[in-house]
């Protein structure tokens, strides 16, 4: 006896239309930019012992800093904690411009955040896990990072510095 | 129980459709302008 | 023809609720001011320090009794009302809902014990390996358990019903009453697990170490549909009594209000990666479908963006509006319910827009954790959510306790202050987070704040004061009426927006729960399980507790 049928105003009608078409639409330019221009989030990257990472010797973090993979290329293995100081390790780095410096962040503690200022790397340091992203440089200048997560008393003045030479 | 008025029929929204038109353009503008905030900041890979 | 009318204790027992919410409400909405005055430069806390020993416990204070307290009481007083007046009958069982909502109380008062000790100074969000005190976790259970409890109170008195009205349509706010409660039993499993599973036992020394990237996962399990238990009795209110208090509206689209509450239904739960979009140990692929499903759940607000306008439009009209915009003004702006809700409604725009931007995946890496968030939230949960319940009781007070509304007139200004204070702090924050500004940050003291912020900062200061003013007013209101000795005339009347269509003519399938509540669970299946079964699996719990506040 399911003669009952949806009534919808027609106004109604093409606002649903529209409105699935604009969301389809940021959908297609979302992916534009991550499959397209590769602005990516974070992927898994290693499972670290946060017991033992800032102290182990054959951990990256118990040395943080950077290392120049090849000319221009850089990892940077950077460690926050709160204990015993709310600090990432190292407090500073510096670059030449046009370098592009993959970041390799965890923690030995509670979860912080990681973001440098005017980039896109922005991600969540979480104890056990480890955060990864990419930049490139573009403009001499220096580049704050931040801590974006709480963490306790000195979440606040929790950040360190990038110095892009020209 | 809905009750029908005179008139009821006739209503259409059009005043809807101006409320809801100045809400999409400026949701369109924010989007847009964060977007190219995002564009702008380079790769991440 | 006379409305159904709550006994005396039945409207007592809602009035419980809005009581316990509204002093929630009052104490947490004290460390406001502090906090946005501190980023404008001036520091409080140092004052208060014999009772509040940080920026941060303040800031624990003001997101549980605000995000936490002062919604689940009020949402679920409002849902008991609903289900009652809705189905017009007694709840099934009265001393159930009596014990689910002493559990509520009983565990808002054994968290806030170390909340207020200052060993429970880990936020609203608790992420590990932030380890609080044992009793902040058991309150937090006892709360989201004395909810399910009332809940069950609901459904029973549903189902009692749905017995004797095997034929007949759910009444509208019955309906979605239920449903949003359903919606939040589903969705607490993940807080629950997180707490049941990890943290209590954490806390209580029984196990050594959590998993904090395991533990972010449950708790955005539930973080997400938590902000549709907040939305949706919002929702019910301006789809279902507002358009006939702005002008003797009536209900656009009853059958649209109903469908699009079972696309919350169904959508509401299976997306709480687009929280995690940056965290390392979700893999980008189950993040991608997630932002996929979130831009899917935009889907039922903008429908209900276009009923509820056409129900106001309908309603203005009636009154002798013309003119594609002009009728806006011919609602009845006078009536502070009205005014609270349509001043919450058009905030709420914002919010959708910033939560839109949000949850757009990589969008997210300009946004994550900035001054933006707080910024959104503040639009939707604050506003949205929180100057309608305003509005609501400014109608829902006098009809449970018999007494006048307290100068309607502030009343009205108070919805008023709310929205210029709001615009002014929300706008600041969201731009200061597009500066790179973080949140949960005293930025007042903070050594990387360029000159570039300090002129929002300021504002941040201004907003916040004249919602302290606003707030205020709120209080004065509730606490003017509840005293008042001034009686209403004769029984208030309950806001009902009649349909425009009879429901009874609508598909038989938007009133039937086990296809939808099935489709649910099977989704949250296929979009959680993979990854929850993974993060299980590797599960490492090496994470033992820091207290460092």
């Amino acid at each position: 006896m399911s003669t009952q049928q949806m009534h919808i105003d027609p106004y109604e009608r093409n606002w649903m239309i529209f409105s699935g078409i604009l969301l389809v639409l940021f959908a297609v330019a979302v992916s534009v930019a991550a499959f397209g221009m590769g602005i990516q989030v974070p992927a898994p990257e290693q499972r670290v012992d946060p017991r033992t990472v800032a102290t182990d010797p054959s951990s990256p973090w118990s040395n943080p800093g950077l290392r120049e993979v090849s000319p221009g290329k850089y990892d940077a293995y950077v460690l926050a904690h709160a204990v015993p100081n709310w600090e990432f390790l190292p407090k500073e780095l510096s670059v030449p411009v046009g370098s592009s410096v993959s970041f390799y962040v965890t923690s030995s503690d509670v979860q912080h955040g990681f973001k440098i200022q005017d980039t896109n790397v922005n991600f969540m340091v979480i104890p056990g896990q480890v955060s990864k992203l990419t930049v490139t440089f573009d403009k001499p200048g220096t580049y704050n990072y931040i801590c974006t997560e709480y963490c306790g008393s000195g979440h606040g003045v929790m950040y360190g510095s990038i110095t892009v030479t020209p | 129980m809905a009750k029908k008025d005179k008139g009821d029929e006739d209503f259409r929204p059009t005043g809807t459709i101006a409320v809801l038109a100045i809400f999409v353009i400026t949701l369109i503008a924010i989007w847009a302008t964060i977007y190219m905030i995002l564009v702008g900041r380079g790769g991440t890979l | 023809m006379k409305q159904y009318q709550l006994s005396t204790g039945e409207k007592k027992f809602v009035g419980s609720h809005l009581l316990v919410a509204i002093l929630a409400l009052a104490v947490g909405s004290l460390f406001g001011p502090l906090q946005a005055f501190e980023h404008a430069g001036w520091d409080i806390y140092p004052y208060i320090k014999p009772l509040i020993k940080s920026y941060y416990q303040g800031l624990t204070v003001h997101g549980v009794l605000n995000a936490l307290v002062w919604t689940t009481f009020f949402i679920m007083g409002f849902l008991t009302f609903n289900v009652m007046f809705g189905l017009k009958r007694p709840l099934k069982n009265m001393t159930l809902n009596k014990v689910g909502f002493w559990l509520m109380v009983v565990g808002v008062v054994t968290a806030a014990i170390p909340i207020l000790l200052n060993q429970a100074t880990v936020l609203f969000t608790f992420y590990p390996p932030l380890k609080a005190n044992w009793a902040f976790y058991v309150g937090l259970t006892l709360v989201v358990v004395g909810s399910w409890v009332e809940g069950w109170g609901l459904f029973a008195t549903y189902l009692g019903w749905r017995k004797e009205n095997p034929n007949e349509r759910t009444p509208f706010i019955a309906f979605a009453s239920i449903l949003t409660s359903l919606l939040w039993q589903i969705c607490t499993v993940g807080i629950a697990v997180e707490i049941l599973t990890m943290l209590l036992p954490w806390s209580l020394g029984l196990i050594e170490g959590v998993d904090p990237q395991l533990a972010r996962t449950y708790f955005w399990f539930t973080g997400h549909p938590l902000v549709y238990f907040w939305l949706l009795p919002a929702y019910i209110s301006w789809y279902a009594m507002l358009p006939k208090q702005a002008g003797e509206g009536k209900m656009f689209s009853d059958t649209l209000a109903r469908l699009s509450f079972w696309i919350f239904l169904v959508l509401s739960t299976p997306l709480g990666f687009h929280h995690q979009y940056v965290d390392p140990g979700v893999p980008p692929v189950w993040k991608f479908i997630h932002s996929m499903l979130t831009f899917g759940v935009f889907f039922p607000s903008m429908m209900t963006a276009f009923t509820v306008v056409a129900s106001l439009e309908y309603a203005g009209r009636k009154q002798g509006g013309k003119g594609a915009l002009a009728w806006i003004g011919k609602l009845k702006w006078s009536d502070p319910s009205v005014s609270a809700q349509l001043l919450a409604g058009i905030l709420f725009f914002f919010g959708g827009i910033g939560g839109l931007a949000n949850a757009s995946y990589n969008v997210n890496l300009v946004l994550h954790n900035t001054a933006f968030i707080p910024g959104h939230f503040h639009l939707t949960v604050a506003t949205g959510v929180t100057l309608s319940f305003m509005g609501i009781s400014y109608w829902l007070l006098p009809y449970l306790t018999g007494k006048k509304l307290w100068m309607p007139k502030v009343a009205v200004a108070q919805s008023w202050i709310w929205f210029v204070g709001m615009i002014i702090f929300s706008n600041s924050l969201h731009v200061l987070g597009l500066l790179g500004a973080p949140r949960r940050v005293p930025l007042g003291l903070a050594p990387y704040v360029p000159a570039e912020w300090n002129s929002r900062l300021f504002q941040v200061g201004v907003g916040g004061a004249i919602l302290f003013v606003s707030g205020a007013c709120y209080l004065a209101v509730m606490l003017m009426t509840a005293l008042s000795k001034e009686k209403v005339a004769e029984e208030v009347e309950v806001p009902i927006a009649e349909p425009m269509q009879d429901p009874a003519l609508s598909p038989i399938w938007l009133d039937r729960w086990a296809p939808w509540i099935y489709g649910t669970l099977a989704l949250v299946v296929v979009v959680y399980g993979p990854q929850l079964f993974e993060l299980i699996k590797n599960m490492a719990l090496t994470s033992p507790g820091f207290k460092v506040w």
